[in-house]
């Protein structure tokens, strides 16, 4: 036999941790379905029974307004749910009770935690345990969840009301007053001519929702056939209760309830001491109107640092690993289709891949981190006044200034936003914001067209280039897509509390393996497109890989010394390469598509060679490093400068033979900052933003809004007599 | 308590304690405000700006909360001493 239990309660009130504490460490994390809310599940075993635990989002209602609340408001009407588990702050018991009040009309058994004693004994708060089992009409059991403290208690009581052998759940609801009580009951039997109706929800609940003005209720009203009879009771309601009671629906409901917590509390809590708590000490620093916002930059620069410099040594050691491993293939494996797919597409594909896992597990560790603490509330608190005039929201500043680390777990750290607007938002301009990968094809290009301190001056002008838009897309995206109110910002600041360790490493474990399962494939499926389209039909070309076969064994012959016979060999495959990809489909198609990017990168139609940018460009859609890479292949001159010189052989053979101006190498920077996302940015933008549609708009507003912005810097450039 | 006019309550200094009166704001933010404890009557104590002047930080219900301008200046209430 097996059950499943709703966990239900407001945020911060320590679900998650208390969710592991009872399921252990087995659990299935995925999304609701057609939402980009998380859904955790996990079971456990208790006197032979399997018990399904759900985790929904916290939530501080089911008023079904933002998807946390659709989600968590649908989950717990569905005939799937057997029990619901209300978790409690104790320590705010008086606000956790406004949720209670509205779960105990769902009609379902409802049992209680009282979550974080502790705290609310070091606050001088005494709950009288029996006093509110009663009150509540169902058993309550005090845990600690942060120390297991009441879990195994917790369990035996789940598993006896999972038997329906318990008798302590009785139907408790709040008395909304006789007046508010006789319209419900008249809406209750309008709503019970309709079946459908009556079987979805307690006709009860609907009806409170009803009278509170529930956009949500009111649609599935509409749909009834008894629609028309409820609309007319509703607005006989309101036309009764308003000059009756001096308020509309919502807000007599709402003092109802706070009527309920509050009289609640009085008579099973004991006040809290005066005197101020220990978050409060900490927030006279912590948000200070002088010392918060160094605080909060220094905090941001540790996280920073621990994900992009601390996490890049792993990072490091895997993509050399990789490289270890094609090499040694490629070495030892006969040239050719299948040698080519593996060293040139699999292993790459894998690698770019995994290299993005340390610094997700990292980053999100470190975020996971500040959100359990509290401090995400305050970062919120005190970035919101800037967020705001950008038309973003407080919690956008992190993951925009983590993208400048890399894009992808930045986008994943959009997922703190509550907000489904400002998150979108956030997700969408963040590959503006230039990554270190595109620093790479930075130092490259300016490094070959400009002294080293205006090379510097043209890098640093790209990150507030990619800023700058990233705000003016913001504002622009916020008045295009969502025009109207934006979302409110009512943020709760939680009390400080220690984060459970076990729960930031399940978290950072979780966000890893989701990202290599999820985005993994997109980005391994899009990685071997880009090989084939790179390396066909060339690859196939038995003679020319039988003349690079002989040539190598020509050299072989020579008996050169170890060095220079190393060198002549990579000379023979770069120049075998070269061959193949400047023959591929990708130069094809390079040739036909360069017409398009002339205006930006060729306005004098001068240069011959302005298609291999194409293929570069198309290569650097896998990873913006590889944009590097790729020219080294196509302008055959590796990217490794030789001792005791500046540039590089591929720098050389840019400046030389390539055609581009230090105007049009700009231009080229320009359109590198911004022309599209890479592919692990675009996977992790579906995943996140939910649809394949936003990855493809953010891919088509970053190639319209690249050129546009490249043409300007050539356009511009030339009229002030730069070329 | 003394009888005093109703303000919105971005109109409060942090220090400030006062008691709502009627939350202003249409649909969803009205909502949300009275889930979160703007009831009639309720007591609460502005506590601080944020460092960039807003939003701000308050109590109400034993609990603390920070609120946008846009959404203060919907909140009516009166001053308490």
């Amino acid at each position: 036999m097996s059950l499943t239990i709703a966990l239900a309660g407001n945020p911060n009130c320590g679900k998650t941790t208390l969710f592991n504490a009872l399921t252990g460490s087995r659990h299935h994390v995925g999304n609701w379905p057609g939402v980009t809310v998380e859904r955790r599940s996990g079971a456990f075993e208790q006197d032979g029974l399997t018990l399904e635990v759900v985790d929904l989002p916290g939530t501080y209602s089911l008023a079904a307004r933002s998807e946390d609340e659709r989600v968590a408001a649908q989950f717990l009407a569905s005939p799937e749910v057997d029990l619901v588990l209300n978790v409690l702050d104790a320590s705010n018991l008086e606000r956790n009770l406004y949720l209670s009040t509205q779960l105990l009309e769902l009609g379902k058994p409802v049992a209680f935690v009282l979550n974080m004693v502790d705290d609310a004994e070091s606050r001088g708060v005494h709950i009288d345990v029996a006093a509110l089992e009663t009150l509540l009409g169902g058993p309550v059991i005090p845990t600690v969840g942060n120390r297991a403290q009441g879990i195994p208690e917790l369990k035996a009581l789940l598993a006896v009301l999972a038997r329906g052998e318990s008798t302590r759940c009785r139907r408790i609801t709040v008395d909304y007053g006789h007046d508010i009580e006789g319209e419900l009951a008249k809406l209750e039997t309008e709503i019970c001519r309709d079946e459908k109706l009556e079987e979805a929800m307690p006709p009860r609940w609907l009806a409170l929702q009803l009278l509170e003005n529930n956009a949500e209720a009111k649609r599935r009203v509409a749909e009834s056939h008894a629609s028309e009879a409820i609309s007319q009771q509703l607005t006989k309601s309101f036309a009764f209760l308003e000059p009756h009671l001096g308020a509309d629906g919502a807000t007599l409901i709402a003092e109802r309830r706070y009527g309920f917590a509050h009289g609640l509390v009085k008579e099973v809590a004991t006040a809290p001491d005066e005197g101020r708590t220990p978050t409060a000490r900490l927030d006279a620093v912590l948000t200070h109107r002088w010392l918060g916002i160094p605080i909060f930059v220094g905090i941001l620069a540790l996280v920073y640092s621990v994900s992009f410099i601390l996490g890049k040594i792993p990072q490091d050691w895997i993509a050399e690993g990789f490289k270890a491993l094609s090499d040694f293939a490629g070495a030892h494996l006969p040239a050719g289709e299948l040698t080519s797919l593996l060293v040139d597409g699999v292993i790459p594909g894998v690698s770019a891949v995994i290299v993005f896992v340390p610094v997700i597990m990292i980053l999100m560790g470190c975020i996971a981190f500040l959100e359990d603490t509290g401090y995400m509330a305050r970062a919120a608190f005190i970035m919101d006044r800037l967020m705001h005039v950008m038309g973003l929201h407080g919690k956008s500043f992190i993951p925009l200034i983590m993208g400048s680390g890399c894009n992808v777990p930045a986008i994943q750290a959009a997922r703190t936003i509550e907000s489904r607007q400002d998150r979108l938002i956030t997700i969408l301009v963040t590959p503006l914001v230039s990554c270190s990968a595109r620093l790479q094809v930075y130092i490259v290009i300016a490094g070959t067209f400009f002294t080293p301190f205006k090379a510097a001056l043209a890098i640093i002008a790209m990150h507030f280039l990619g800023l700058g838009l990233a705000v003016l897309m913001g504002r622009i995206l916020r008045s295009a897509l969502f025009a109207g109110p934006s979302s409110p910002f009512v943020m709760e600041l939680p009390p400080y509390r220690l984060p459970v360790l076990k729960a930031t490493l399940i978290h950072m474990w979780e966000k890893g393996s989701v990202f290599l399962t999820r985005a993994g494939t997109t980005i391994f499926a899009g990685a071997t497109l880009i090989w084939f389209l790179s390396r066909y039909p060339g690859i196939a070309n038995q003679e020319w890989t039988a003349q690079y076969q002989e040539q190598r064994q020509a050299v072989a012959a020579l008996k050169l010394p170890g060095a220079e016979e190393e060198d002549r060999l990579r000379a023979l495959q770069l120049a075998h390469e070269s061959r193949i990809v400047n023959t591929s489909l990708a130069a094809r198609l390079g040739q036909k598509a360069s017409p398009l990017l002339r205006p930006i990168l060729d306005p004098e139609h001068k240069r011959a060679e302005a298609w291999k940018d194409v293929i570069a460009l198309t290569a650097g859609f896998v990873a913006k490093e590889i944009v590097v890479s790729t020219m080294a292949v196509i302008h055959q001159a590796s990217d490794e400068p030789k001792a005791g010189e500046r540039l590089s052989p591929l720098q050389v053979s840019l400046r030389d033979n390539s055609g581009l101006s230090p105007l049009t190498a700009l231009a080229f920077m320009v359109f590198t900052l911004i022309y599209t996302p890479c592919l692990g940015t675009v996977a992790m933008i579906r995943r996140e933003a939910g649809s394949w549609g936003w990855a493809g708009f953010t891919i088509a507003y970053g190639l319209v809004l690249g050129w546009g912005l490249a043409w300007v810097t050539v356009v511009a450039g030339r009229a002030l007599g730069f070329a | 308590m003394t009888q005093n006019l109703s303000i919105p309550l971005s109109d409060l200094q942090p220090g400030d304690q006062g008691e709502v009166i009627q939350v202003k704001a249409q649909g969803q933010i009205r909502q949300r405000l009275l889930e979160m404890g703007f009831i009639r009557g309720a007591r609460l104590r502005v506590e601080k700006l944020a460092p960039l002047g807003d939003p701000m930080e308050l109590v109400i219900k034993g609990y603390h909360l920070s609120l946008r301008r846009d959404e203060s200046a919907c909140i009516l209430v009166h001053r308490v001493a």
